[in-house]
């Protein structure tokens, strides 16, 4: 015991204090609050030079509330009060008199002057567009073309223009609408006015008193089991994988060898996992420990889910046994570093497995699917965590029987490893086959 | 005297390979036990079983009257034949860490004494990856020895070290036996073999094929081996009857004389063709025992 102490202290050591290990502590919260407020800033850089959008209306009564619309939005939105700077696009209008004789040709000049950088886009209103005679739930790409209001522009699908466009000419037509049938718009808009139905927690007693938890976002639903999943995925892929380096490293150097004089391969092994499980509680700590005392300070914290500590610091651990003995076994198999990237590929994809299947898992956390995910070991660790991270009311027996599975899974994962470790240690030379590694863990 | 390690009828074989086959090998406790034999015979083989990092398909080991199991190892150092250490550690550092995997005592004091020693001080908080070759070698040396063991096991310890340090390192190696360790270390060099070994055991495509000191090795060869100079050139000697074998080493020739031949006899006939300058009769080197059992004469002899 005291030997694999030793190394595992050496192991911490040699991980904890290289510039990798640093980087990455300290670069993942600035990456990740980093992306945040990039895209924050991100949203203010908007081209503000103006847009020209030419109107060709066959109704001949649209374009005037496009005018006032174009007018009520410039006044509006281009220049910010406070600052008095121009934090979006003026939209001009240039209404263009229809060529009846020969509309493509018209489309044409219009698309040659978009392409000049002269004009943003150009819209066609159909003449019918205001009473058409088609069913009302006919499909728009079989609507006449007379039924239609068709915008060009180089990237009309995701044009900001074309949205703002949609939204103000449909109050307008349907008010054109009402008025030639003479209903009062209040009238209305009474009528179809829209019932929600909100969503809410469960009811909880607290101190007496029946409490309710209020409305509940998916925001805010989802965001403490994907705070939760992706921290723990975060910390096996920094722990684990250099695993495969480390010995990799003592096997190059030979180091192996005199290790093997002082101490059995199962020793290496378990002191190495140990050193790894210390490596990623330490960033447990760092993590978890700073995000609760940020979060008590913005006061957030009943946001933190401390009830799932335990099983969180649980689940991690033995994750990392778990991939670290498959690292483990990849790297003793392996020879050089590039023979190890490509037999590193099927650990990695179980790793990920998870993230994968997380989105369907967050969103029905007791369906049959999520339930027999999560007692895969190789995914419990994460998809139980998950599942627990929900609102939703796992029975209380499923993370149990998903540790136990972890639990025997990981000694199998481990005295495999450690059979593959041992043969693997002092081989050289060419790669070993998956049927040479399982019968290096069968016959040890 | 007492056994440190005594192997019998020990087979190891690498799929169809036979590494090492039937081997029965006494090392007398407190001796300096060489063995050699060419690159791939058997010898690394042979050490790491001792080390029980490879665990032979037949026969027994045992270290210190014990079979090979239990916490033995904490009695024997061993220093590979490639160098064992991790790059990015200081070399103070992992000089206590392979203590400490020993249960060394007094780690911190015999790190200095033995820095001291190997001139090594100024190296003790520099990274390994700093070090040369030679300075590595050394503190592999150290590593090996630092708990103080009982038997050290030195897997070619002199490859890789100029004359200096292979001095101090022999200086080293002796001071161990003095002290009572058992020493077995595997070598290519001929000379040091002959020069401090207690004892000598050869191994060859994995067959013992010398075992003993060296006077009863050379005993058992005879005194077969003349050394001449003569101002001719030394492709005379070939034609001389009664010489099995010339070796050239330029200055000097060395003869084998077939058996039977008389020794005066052969000085008479040199002397009918050339003059002789120098005239010796000595025991085969064990460099050139080594080399009747393992060079191509001998490849030629097996495969007659």
């Amino acid at each position: 015991m005291r030997k694999i102490w030793i190394i595992a202290v050496r192991e911490y050591n040699a991980a904890v204090r290289t510039k990798a290990f640093i980087v990455s502590v300290v670069l993942m919260p600035v990456f990740m609050v980093g992306g945040i407020v990039a895209q924050k800033l991100l949203k203010g850089q908007v081209d503000t030079t103006d847009k020209k959008l030419a109107v060709i209306d066959h109704t001949g009564q649209l374009l005037e509330s496009i005018q006032m619309a174009a007018n009520a939005r410039n006044d509006k939105e281009v220049i910010d009060k406070e600052t008095g700077k121009k934090i979006n696009p003026k939209y001009v209008i240039e209404p263009i008199e229809p060529n009846t004789e020969d509309p493509d040709d018209q489309r044409l000049e219009l698309s040659n002057l978009i392409r000049e950088k002269k004009l943003h886009a150009f819209v066609e209103i159909g003449k019918d567009v205001i009473e058409p005679q088609s069913k009302p739930d006919s499909k728009s790409d079989i609507l006449p073309s007379t039924e239609r209001i068709i915008y060009h522009g180089e990237s009309a699908a995701i044009d900001r223009m074309r949205r703002w466009l949609r939204d103000e000419l449909n109050p307008s037509i349907k008010q054109l609408r009402l008025a030639t049938r003479d209903i009062d718009p209040k009238v209305v808009a009474q009528v179809i006015r829209f019932a929600q139905v909100e969503p809410h927690g469960l009811l909880s007693m607290e101190a007496g008193k029946v409490k309710s938890e209020g409305r509940k976002s998916e925001g805010q639903l989802m965001a403490t089991p994907i705070i939760v999943m992706f921290l723990m995925f975060m910390m096996i892929m920094i722990g684990a994988p250099p695993l495969i380096n480390s010995v990799l490293e003592e096997k190059m150097q030979r180091i192996a060898e005199v290790l093997l004089g002082s101490v059995t391969p199962f020793q290496i092994m378990f002191g190495k996992l140990l050193g790894t499980v210390g490596v990623s509680l330490t960033m447990v700590i760092l993590y978890v420990g700073g995000g609760i005392l940020l979060a008590e300070k913005i006061d957030a914290s009943q946001y933190i889910p401390y009830d799932l500590l335990p099983w969180f610091i649980v689940f991690q651990v033995m994750a990392i046994f778990m991939f670290g003995a498959m690292f483990i076994a990849v790297g003793a198999a392996c020879s050089d570093l590039k023979e190890a990237q490509s037999m590193t590929m099927p650990v990695m994809v179980m790793v990920m497995v998870p993230l994968f299947v997380w989105i369907n898992v967050v969103k029905e956390p007791l369906s049959a699917f999520s339930t027999w995910m999560s007692l895969v070991p190789t995914c419990t660790p994460l998809l139980m965590l998950l599942r627990q991270a929900t609102p939703a009311s796992i029975p209380i027996w499923q993370p149990w029987v998903g540790l136990a599975g972890v639990v025997v899974f990981t000694i199998f994962c481990v005295w495999a490893a450690g059979r593959i470790f041992r043969v693997g240690l002092l081989m050289q030379g060419k790669p070993p086959k998956i049927t040479d590694l399982m019968r290096w863990a069968i016959r040890g | 005297m007492e056994n440190a390690v005594e192997l019998n009828q020990v087979t190891k074989t690498f799929g169809s390979h036979t590494a090492v086959n039937e081997l029965s090998l006494n090392v007398p406790s407190g001796t300096v036990y060489g063995f050699i034999g060419p690159n791939g015979s058997g010898k690394t083989t042979t050490l790491r079983m001792i080390m029980n990092i490879y665990y032979p398909e037949s026969g027994s080991i045992r270290v210190f009257g014990e079979s090979l199991h239990g916490s033995w190892t904490d009695r024997i150092g061993y220093l590979p034949e490639e160098r064992g250490l991790y790059k990015k550690m200081s070399v103070r550092d992992i000089l206590k860490f392979y203590g400490q995997l020993k249960n060394g005592t007094d780690l911190n004091q015999k790190i200095a004494d033995w820095l001291e020693r190997f001139e090594l001080t100024p190296w003790a908080n520099k990274k390994v990856e700093t070090l040369s070759k030679g300075m590595s070698q050394k503190v592999q040396f150290i590593a090996t020895i630092i708990s103080k063991p009982e038997m050290v096991i030195l897997d070619e310890p002199f490859s890789g070290l100029d004359p200096v340090n292979a001095e101090v390192l022999k200086d080293a190696v002796l001071q161990l036996q003095k002290d009572g360790t058992t020493v077995i270390f595997s070598t290519h060099d001929m000379a040091v073999a002959e020069k401090m070994c207690n004892f000598i055991f050869m191994i060859f495509k994995g067959n013992k094929v010398l075992d003993g000191s060296l006077a009863d090795i050379q005993d058992k060869y005879g005194v077969d081996t003349i050394r001449v100079r003569i101002d001719e050139d030394a492709d005379i000697l070939r034609t001389i009857q009664g010489v099995d074998k010339v070796n050239d080493y330029g200055q000097v020739q060395e003869l084998r004389m077939s058996n039977g031949t008389d020794s005066q006899e052969l000085l008479r006939a040199i002397m009918s063709k050339a003059r002789v300058k120098h005239f010796e009769i000595s025991k085969p080197s064990l460099h050139d025992i080594f080399v009747r059992i393992a060079g191509p004469e001998a490849e030629e002899a097996t495969h007659a």
